[in-house]
């Protein structure tokens, strides 16, 4: 017989009931919740983003006369690797969302075969960042596109329009060909819609003068090596016989910007350098150059505004100061704005 | 009688009850101790015992290991690489089974250097069958993406066909996990080892070309074309897993391809601008060696890619392919 009252022990019951009923609960919410799990919270996946409800229709933008040979094929950042395997990662560095590609072949000659891939890079940074770092010397300028981001070469095209970034890829050298791919590009720069911010206001911080056509990279993370450094341009400069780099990168503020500054010139020092004076008046007392012995190179940082800027393995300190000098003066005019 | 204190248990029910909460968690624990997978999710291909690739490795020959031959021809280059390490006849017995493994990475056609040239791997086909009698031929990669494309836009499928080749396409049941004996990432993983499984020799055929992520994808990456579906995970530790599957794989012979060299955005390039053209072939029995040859091509020291230092300590190869006394010509 039990030793515990009538009202104890439904008491007792009623706690257990509601007990158990929490822990069935539960018990349901984890299997439910199994079949929706977001891989990129323990970084081993893609995230779970809202689908294009319609993928861009490629065999739209190319010219009559050329048929698709493929279906289009839609990458996201899970299985791109299958498409471009090592280059992939270059591309997820930088906010890829997908990959469409097809392939095409002229109607009157089967041998002229073109592949389109259109990146979906987030957003016009990403998108130049890929164009950037992959884009070809010696190449040639499209009138039709702004020079800094479109270029050809013999068999294919490559260019930036807003959030995407666009290869063409001829399978063979062809006049021809080379028509069909540029009349594509002009049908999807006119057709598909980008993004409403499709400018990059760096681009037009870099002095003009002896600077490289084309030879302007975005990167997005590790700028010159350094963790720091994101969101950082660079630029070449052909001062006399030789080939200098610039770089400059737009922080919050100038505050942010002294910050990451400094802790460039530590990491500077930490690899080697060796700091030392300015030797033009202007610069000196603002600036800091470093001075590389293994690789006799110099570096020259420096904050200006929101902006760290500076000069990135140069041959000599005459040659780092000029350029740092002209990055100064247009810097100085776009800060006081 | 004095009424009992009814606000405590009696020590029996109290023994009752804590042995039935200890049975249920006994059970609880029990339970999830069957559920529990230790292992996690599979790659999903092939269960069952674990295969290992057999050693396709000939015996070495002093001053033979290593040919290096100048020339735009592919057919020329390539005939006489192998004749300078002794023929095919060396390599390739009367009623032996090769297989060659090319670089088949990427819907591309020749002319973008992405793959291996179809060209070559037709006439070393033909040098297995006509000079080496061998009984079949067969010419097997795993691109992953759309492996009928890769075939067909490469121009390998055709050209090894033609050539007498039976081309044999990744399909799945072709499968089977391997570990490696050693090994830090092939474990229990799954590898393209049915056209392999019951050869005699094995011939990798690659091109000489910038990898984003390697450095250089030269013979030792061409390997990688083995390895199964969830392979993109080795990525975040390319030189390693380089270096393992030259453990893995010991060929008879490995057929480096430098006429043109993919300098710059690679594996995939896309612009004949990427390409240049050095017009040179490497035959090697030693594959470190001869992707330490090779990555000069590309402006690069051994010293610059991890996996060739790693492949080398694992006994695999030599990085100093000088020590070989590589056999160098030109043909016009």
């Amino acid at each position: 017989m039990s030793s515990i009252p009538g009202r104890a022990r439904r008491l007792e019951s009623a706690v257990s009931t509601c007990l158990l009923a929490i822990l069935l609960l539960i018990g349901v919410g984890v299997f439910l919740k199994q079949f929706d799990v977001d891989m990129s919270r323990f970084g081993i996946g893609p995230g779970t983003e809202p689908e294009l409800e319609i993928p861009p229709d490629l065999a739209s933008f190319v010219p009559v006369g050329v048929e698709a040979i493929s279906e289009t094929e839609i990458y996201d950042s899970e299985n791109l690797y299958e498409k471009i395997d090592g280059r992939a990662a270059l591309y997820l560095d930088s906010g890829f969302k997908k990959l469409f590609a097809q392939r095409f072949v002229s109607k009157d000659d089967k041998n002229l075969i073109m592949e389109l891939y259109l990146y979906d890079m987030g957003n016009v940074r990403g998108a130049f960042s890929v164009y950037g770092v992959q884009r070809r010397a010696d190449v040639n300028a499209l009138p039709a596109f702004p020079v800094s981001y479109a270029y050809r070469t013999s068999n294919a095209l490559y260019l930036v329009h807003g959030k995407y970034y666009i290869e063409l890829v001829g399978f063979s050298e062809s006049a021809e060909l080379l028509g069909a791919m540029i009349e594509t590009a002009q049908k999807i720069q006119a057709n598909l819609a980008a993004d409403s911010d499709t400018e990059i206001a760096e681009l037009s911080l870099f002095p003009t003068e002896n600077f490289v056509q084309g030879s302007v990279k975005l990167y997005l993370t590790n700028g010159l090596a350094f963790e720091g450094l994101t969101d950082t341009f660079t630029a070449r400069y052909k001062v006399g016989d030789q080939i200098v780099t610039a770089f400059l990168s737009k922080r919050a503020g100038a505050e942010e910007a002294r910050n990451v500054a400094e802790s460039y010139c530590k990491f500077l020092i930490d690899n080697g350098g060796a700091a030392k004076p300015a030797t033009d008046k202007i610069l000196e007392g603002n600036i800091i150059v470093f001075h590389h012995e293994t690789f006799n190179t110099f570096e020259i940082v420096l904050s200006i505004g929101a902006f760290v800027t500076g000069v990135h393995e140069a041959e000599s300190q005459e040659l780092a100061e000029k350029l740092a000098l002209r990055l100064v003066n247009k810097l100085s005019k776009a800060a006081n704005q | 009688m004095a009424e009992k204190d009814e606000s405590k248990l009696c020590r029996r029910e109290f023994l009752a009850r804590a042995g039935k909460a200890g049975i249920s968690i006994a059970a609880a624990a029990g339970l999830s101790y069957l559920l529990y997978d230790a292992t996690g999710p599979k790659a999903g291909i092939g269960t069952g015992e674990l295969v290992t690739l057999a050693d396709f490795s000939v015996p070495h020959r002093t001053g033979q290991t290593m040919s290096v031959v100048k020339g735009a021809d592919r057919v020329k280059t390539i005939d006489k690489a192998i004749e300078l390490l002794g023929g095919i006849e060396r390599f390739v017995k009367p009623g032996e089974t090769v297989a060659i493994k090319p670089n088949v990475a990427f819907a591309s056609p020749p002319i973008l250097g992405a793959t291996a040239h179809p060209e070559l791997v037709a006439e070393v086909v033909r040098l297995c069958y006509n000079r080496g009698k061998a009984k079949k031929v067969y010419v097997a990669d795993n691109p992953i993406y759309d492996s009928a494309s890769c075939f067909l836009l490469s121009g390998i499928g055709k050209a090894a066909s033609q050539a007498g080749a039976k081309v044999v396409l990744p399909k799945t049941h072709l499968f089977k996990r391997t570990t490696l004996e050693g090994g830090k990432l092939i474990k229990n993983f799954p590898i393209f080892y049915q056209p392999f499984a019951k050869i005699d020799k094995l011939i990798g055929i690659s091109p000489i070309k910038d990898h984003h992520r390697a450095g250089a994808s030269m013979s030792m990456k061409n390997w990688y074309g083995l390895l199964g579906e969830g392979r993109n995970i080795f990525h975040q530790d390319i030189n390693t897993i380089i270096a393992e599957l030259a453990m893995m794989v010991k060929p008879t012979l490995v057929i480096l391809d430098g006429t043109e060299v993919m300098m710059t955005n690679g594996p995939t390039g896309g612009s004949l601008s990427d390409l240049k053209r050095t017009n040179t072939l490497i035959a090697s029995c030693d594959q470190v060696a001869a992707d330490s040859y090779g990555c000069t091509f590309l402006d690069l020291k051994p010293s610059d890619l991890p996996y060739l230092a790693k492949a080398e300590k694992a006994g695999v190869g030599t990085t100093d392919y000088d020590s070989l006394k590589p056999i160098v010509t030109t043909v016009s």
